[in-house]
């Protein structure tokens, strides 16, 4: 049995994504801006993934820009909602972001001239709002915010972000970051007024190498590369016709009822996971709390290391991960469990697990044996 | 006319009788190296030559690496009887140079109508009137223009430094310690160097190392295969001897006990493998285990010579040396390897044998022995 729980790094993609893009492939290949009628069927497979985007998110579909994924759309929104505004001044990024938003945040420094500044962290992962607090001021240009933390699962205070700035820095705009967030917890564009909004396809069972900015009526924004001026000139290059079929395909059959389901597997796993092993520790908000998302369960069992309980599972099918994906390879501690204050052999043991809406109870009972069973097993051999 | 490559050889030449073995070794191993760029390859007049590649630059690339070869040159092969069409290529290839120059010839044809140092006057006399910016310069010149009588005329410019030492195969095999770290590698390249042929064995603890550090050795493994004309890895499990070290041994003794097991398997694969001597990268001193005194101890249970070629070397000049064969990159890739999980913190500087062999006793060293020799995976490369 393969037990595959890392989709917060990759999904798999669901048959309807594959049939969608072969759909496109064999009978849409045509570019979609050709004037030719067959050309009408690509352009079509945009216009109803703008659709079926901009209806997830309550957005208007003329708002809907097509990239390679989420680190294109992130730093399209960064770069191109900065580039607009007239005056210099602070970019501000949560110390959770992703290294596609807090790098871009860190390059705007030197491209623009603006001044980056990390809002840090609460010990459970959430956004320290009062330290946000005096930092908002006339001088904030733009405030980075993941919608969900995808490391602790921590569902960010977006709607508490929006109303200081309403209150203390009303020129500046909000870009989030739903990478991990986006159809595992409701967004709309009609609650939030935030300025822009990032999703990635391969995170909700669609293709890599898509993924969309979506952005408020009326906001503008530069556009960072020069070409044939597709998609209102706003991201030029031919759009990937196949890649956005499929990725439309992910958003259309993504379960209606994923949330409920995946917050239950969480807690049954972890409920099975904490009787067996009391020393479980949970890094960010607990299980039960509003703001901790069903799809990531960030989970330490010190001092067993976090990469060889990985193998360890590996070698009976589990896959989990450790921290993020990007960064695990790096040999350093996670930037997100250090700004929350975790000590290092905490940091050292946190596994991640995240859920996809078909993963079974099954497969967490199976999971919830197997992590207990290695764990029994490995603290018996850790460095003395 | 056509351009060939003309192989060198450096320490072949010392031998005696055993001289043609050697050249024989060498001229198979070249063969095998151009193999890919489909180059024809043989032996006249004490060098080897190789024509007819698809790939010259590759080729070279290939060659140079050959160990035995000491160095190699693009050379012209054309017809010897007329001499004016020699001069003229001369000039083709001195066209472009500045500076001083001078004419070497050899002539191995003795019939040939001029003698060397008329060759030297005449072409040189020849170039100097079509080139007039060059010099002659026979003392100390900027670039010597190479002319060789032999069945045919050969002419080249500048030798390509090859890396030396003797053809793999000519002298005994060896089984080399392989981890992941930078210095093995470099310790089988130079063992290999001398002639000998390497295999390795590779320790692994799953789940304590992951499948990309065991890839990571058989990436190793295979940029020296190019070196070594091939190589056999035998990747050994090693978890189950760690931790029953670890459950059982002083904690300050793991390392050094854990050297001992490697030591003992991998003398038992040589063995089986017909090796001579066992090959490690150990340097004096470099961390606990390559102590003088902990050396002796990993020392005392190998039945066969343990080759170290880096003992005396400093980490800066391994480095270098790692660098020059393409394999630093790689070993520099951060998977924990299976030496680092158990380290303890203060690990014996100068340990006891006493102490040593009272933790030995609570295994069961054979079965342990046999157990990972029989679980191990041998991959040829």
């Amino acid at each position: 049995m393969q037990v595959y729980l890392d989709n917060s790094a990759t999904t798999r993609p669901i048959p309807e994504t594959v049939e969608a893009m072969n759909a496109c492939m064999l009978d849409a290949f045509y570019n979609p801006s050709a004037l030719y009628a067959p050309a009408m069927q690509a352009e079509r497979a945009l216009a109803d993934a703008r659709r079926v985007i901009a209806a997830s998110l309550q957005a208007n579909e003329k708002n809907v820009i097509f990239t390679s994924g989420g680190t294109e759309s992130d730093n399209l929104a960064i770069f191109g909602l900065l580039a607009m505004q007239r005056e210099k001044g602070d970019v501000l990024y949560t110390a959770a972001e992703h290294a596609a938003v807090k790098n871009a945040c860190l390059e705007a420094e030197k491209r623009l001239g603006m001044t980056a500044r990390e809002i840090p962290l609460l010990p459970n992962g959430s956004v320290d709002l009062s330290a946000l607090r005096e930092m908002l001021s006339e001088n904030t240009r733009l405030i980075c915010v993941m919608q969900v933390c995808n490391e602790t699962g921590v569902i960010m205070p977006i709607s508490d972000i929006c109303a200081l700035r309403d209150e203390l820095a009303e020129k500046a705009a909000i870009h989030v970051d739903g990478v991990q967030g986006y159809l595992r917890v409701p967004f709309s564009f009609k609650q939030l007024k935030v300025q822009s909004y990032a999703l990635s396809a391969h995170k909700f069972h669609g293709p890599k190498g898509v993924g969309a900015l979506v952005i408020r009526d009326g906001v503008r924004i530069q556009p960072q590369m020069a070409g044939g001026g597709q998609q209102n000139d706003l991201r030029s290059g031919t759009e990937n016709t196949y890649a956005i079929a499929g990725m439309r395909a992910a958003v259309e059959h993504y379960p209606a009822d994923a949330m409920q389901h995946m917050l239950k597997l969480k807690q049954l796993l972890l409920n099975q996971l904490a009787e067996a092993l009391p020393e479980t520790t949970v890094l960010g908000l607990p299980a039960d709390d509003a703001h901790s998302a069903g799809h990531i369960l960030n989970v330490a069992f010190p001092p067993v290391r976090a990469e060889t309980l990985l193998h360890a599972l590996e070698a009976d099918g589990v896959l989990v991960g450790t921290g993020s994906a990007c960064s695990s390879k790096k040999g350093k501690h996670s930037s997100v469990l250090k700004a929350m204050g975790q000590k290092p052999n905490v940091m050292e043991a946190a596994i991640r697990i995240s859920l996809c809406p078909f993963n079974t109870e099954e497969e967490m009972r199976f999971t919830a044996e197997k992590i207990i069973e290695k764990v029994t097993m490995l603290r018996k051999f850790v460095r003395r | 006319m056509r351009e060939v490559l003309q192989v060198r050889f450096g320490e072949i030449f010392l031998k005696g009788l055993n001289r043609p073995t050697f050249l024989k070794m060498l001229v198979s191993r070249v063969r095998d190296a151009v193999k890919e760029t489909g180059g024809r390859v043989w032996l006249s007049d004490s060098r080897v030559y190789v024509s007819d590649m698809t790939d010259m630059d590759e080729a070279i690339r290939r060659v140079t690496k050959v160990f035995g070869v000491h160095s190699v040159c693009r050379a012209i092969e054309m017809e010897k009887g007329d001499f004016t069409a020699l001069c003229d290529q001369a000039v083709e290839l001195m066209r472009g140079h500045k500076g001083s120059f001078k004419v070497s010839a050899r002539r191995s044809d003795k019939r040939y109508f001029m003698d060397s140092p008329a060759i030297n006057m005449e072409m040189g006399g020849y170039i100097l009137e079509r080139l007039p910016d060059l010099r002659v310069d026979v003392k100390n010149p900027d670039v010597v223009l190479s002319v060789e009588i032999r069945d045919m005329a050969y002419l080249y410019t500048h030798p390509i430094m090859a890396v030396g030492g003797m053809p793999v195969g000519s002298n005994g095999k060896a089984t080399l310690l392989l981890s992941g770290g930078i210095d093995s590698p470099v310790a089988g390249w130079m063992i290999a160097k001398r002639g000998v042929t390497v295999n390795a064995v590779h320790f692994n603890s799953p789940p304590y190392t992951s499948e990309r550090a065991r890839q990571k050795v058989l990436d190793l493994a295979k940029i020296l295969s190019e070196s070594l004309c091939g190589i056999r890895v035998h990747v050994v499990p090693f978890t189950d001897i760690q931790m029953q070290i670890h459950e059982k041994c002083h904690e300050d003794y793991t390392t050094v006990i854990m050297r001992r097991y490697m030591m003992r398997i991998a003398n038992e694969i040589a063995r089986r493998e017909h090796s001579q001597a066992l090959i490690t990268g150990e340097s004096i001193g470099q961390v606990a285990s390559q102590t003088m005194h902990a050396l002796s101890c990993t020392d005392a249970v190998a039945d066969m010579p343990v080759f170290r070629p880096l003992i005396g070397f400093d980490k800066s000049e391994i480095i270098e040396i790692a660098q020059k064969i393409g394999t630093y990159e790689t070993s520099n890739l951060p998977y924990e390897d299976c030496c680092t999980v158990f380290t303890p913190r203060h690990p014996a500087t100068k340990p006891k044998m006493d102490i040593i062999l009272e933790g030995e006793s609570k295994l069961d060293t054979e079965a342990l022995i046999a157990a990972a020799i029989e679980g191990s995976e041998v991959i040829q490369l």
